[in-house]
């Protein structure tokens, strides 16, 4: 798994580079991930999935992030809302990410069960 | 009462037209949906702003990762913005930064042997270093592109969109190289030391001089009407529409840039020579620092509120310049990966 290893590597450090909209960019590469949606229903599935309603600049200035990394792809369409979808990198990049988030999690929930207590 | 799609035209127009013309379409439909329901938002209004303006500063090269352009991701577009806007921020240095060194200069050139020695004639001799370097790395950095320029205006395709901003520049420099050699004929530095006491022996008088004619507009006079009223209309009329001619260069001479395609060898050896070119600048600046931390000097040396006010343009276009190099750098990465 060659390609994939070099995808991961790749895609970890690209959304590192988001400093600031990384948070933004890991809840739309999350909405890709179960297929390609257009700008209102990604705003939608983020609001239902995680409680945070992205705004309308917020959203796009992610979207336009993650497009020129190469992470998602805008698909061709005929009405003027453009759908877009995951990437294979940006596939890597979201899991590099989201496992890296996990081993905080996972080391503050056991912290937090050790010393103070909580199940 | 303004519909959704007018109200949503509206706040669009706080995108650059490069935005607009990728994203514009769909960005107006979730707007247009946005504002169905939530018709009165100021946390949007505000978003939306924000957002155009972080869009602007991305399109000049100055934040945020490379563009998308209408064909999709094109890092090189944003390598050019990126020295286009490096190129503008260190001709403000330079535009700023000449006015201080040419007092300087004069001042020495009237100095006493005595004071020569003095630590705002030492700053005086890194800033005049500094600048003769940078003079030659923009000469440097100037030669490939005008071989671009000039083959590509051999190509009906290539040419046509550089024939503009060519022809504003043309004109523009004209006007600065003969107004610099009019007015440059009355350099207060003439009488001084001349070839015996000039401790500038490699910088001729000349270009001290046209330099200096080119800086006249970075005065303290125009605060001061009594001075003003005091100075031939002709002189008052060339410190009005130097500024302008320079601005006006500049503009054009980044335009061509980012018109003229560089190839990505180029955008690379810009890059380096702008790391280069910001050093340098580091160097002047702090030149700049140094004689206004130690109360000017003697004589025509004396450093006055507009220096200081000069100093803080030098380093704020220093800072423009950095951000601009460090986005090229990244997106000229990300181009050749």
């Amino acid at each position: 798994m060659p390609e994939r290893d070099r995808g991961q590597s790749a895609g970890g450090s690209a959304l590192a580079g988001f400093g600031r909209y990384a948070g933004p960019a890991t809840l739309i590469l999350s909405s890709l991930a179960d297929g390609a949606k257009h700008g209102y229903a990604l705003t939608k599935d983020v609001e239902e999935f995680a409680g945070v309603r992205l705004a309308p600049g917020t959203l796009y200035e992610a979207l336009a992030r993650l497009e020129s990394q190469g992470l998602i792809e805008a698909l061709e369409s005929d009405d003027r809302r453009r759908p877009y979808r995951l990437t294979a990198a940006g596939a890597a990049a979201l899991q590099a990410h989201l496992d890296a988030q996990r081993r905080v999690t996972e080391t503050g929930l056991r912290r937090l069960r050790a010393n103070w207590g909580v199940s | 009462m303004r519909t959704p799609a007018e109200r949503a035209g509206r706040l669009l127009r706080w995108y650059p037209r490069a935005w607009r013309a990728r994203y514009g379409a769909e960005f107006t439909e979730l707007l247009i949906a946005d504002i169905a329901e939530r018709p009165r938002s100021a946390a949007r209004t505000l978003d939306v702003a924000r957002g155009g303006l972080v869009a602007r500063l991305t399109g000049a090269g100055l934040a945020g990762l490379p563009l998308a352009s209408t064909e999709g991701p094109d890092p090189l577009r944003q390598v050019r913005a990126g020295i286009g806007t490096l190129s503008a921020a260190l001709a403000v240095c330079l535009a700023v930064g000449a006015a201080m060194w040419s007092q300087l200069t004069i001042a020495w050139q009237w100095t006493s042997p005595l004071d020569a020695k003095s630590p705002a004639m030492r700053a005086t001799l890194v800033m005049s270093a500094a600048m003769l370097a940078f003079l030659a790395i923009a000469a440097l950095a100037a030669l490939p592109v005008i071989y671009v320029v000039a083959r590509n205006l051999s190509r009906s395709r290539l040419g046509k969109p550089m024939l503009g901003p060519l022809l504003v520049l043309a004109v523009a420099v004209a006007v600065l190289a003969v107004g610099g050699h009019h007015f440059g004929n009355g350099w207060p530095g003439t009488g001084g030391h001349g070839e015996d006491g000039s401790l500038f022996p490699v910088i001729p008088a000349g270009l001290q001089a046209f330099v200096w004619a080119l800086s006249l507009w970075d005065s303290s006079i125009w605060v001061h009407p009594a001075w003003l009223a005091a100075l031939p209309a002709q002189e008052l009329a060339w410190m009005a529409v130097c500024p302008i001619a320079l601005a006006v260069a500049t503009v054009a001479a980044v335009t061509l840039v980012r018109r003229a395609e560089l190839p990505p060898w180029l955008l690379g050896y810009q890059t380096g020579l702008a790391r280069l070119a910001c050093a340098i600048m580091v160097i002047f600046a702090g030149g700049c620092g140094y004689w206004i931390s130690i109360g000017g000097g003697p004589g025509l040396a004396h450093s006055g509120l507009i220096d200081i006010a000069g100093t803080a343009v030098v380093a704020l276009a220093l800072g423009v310049a950095l951000e601009a190099r460090r986005t090229a750098m990244r997106a000229l990465r990300l181009a050749r990966s």
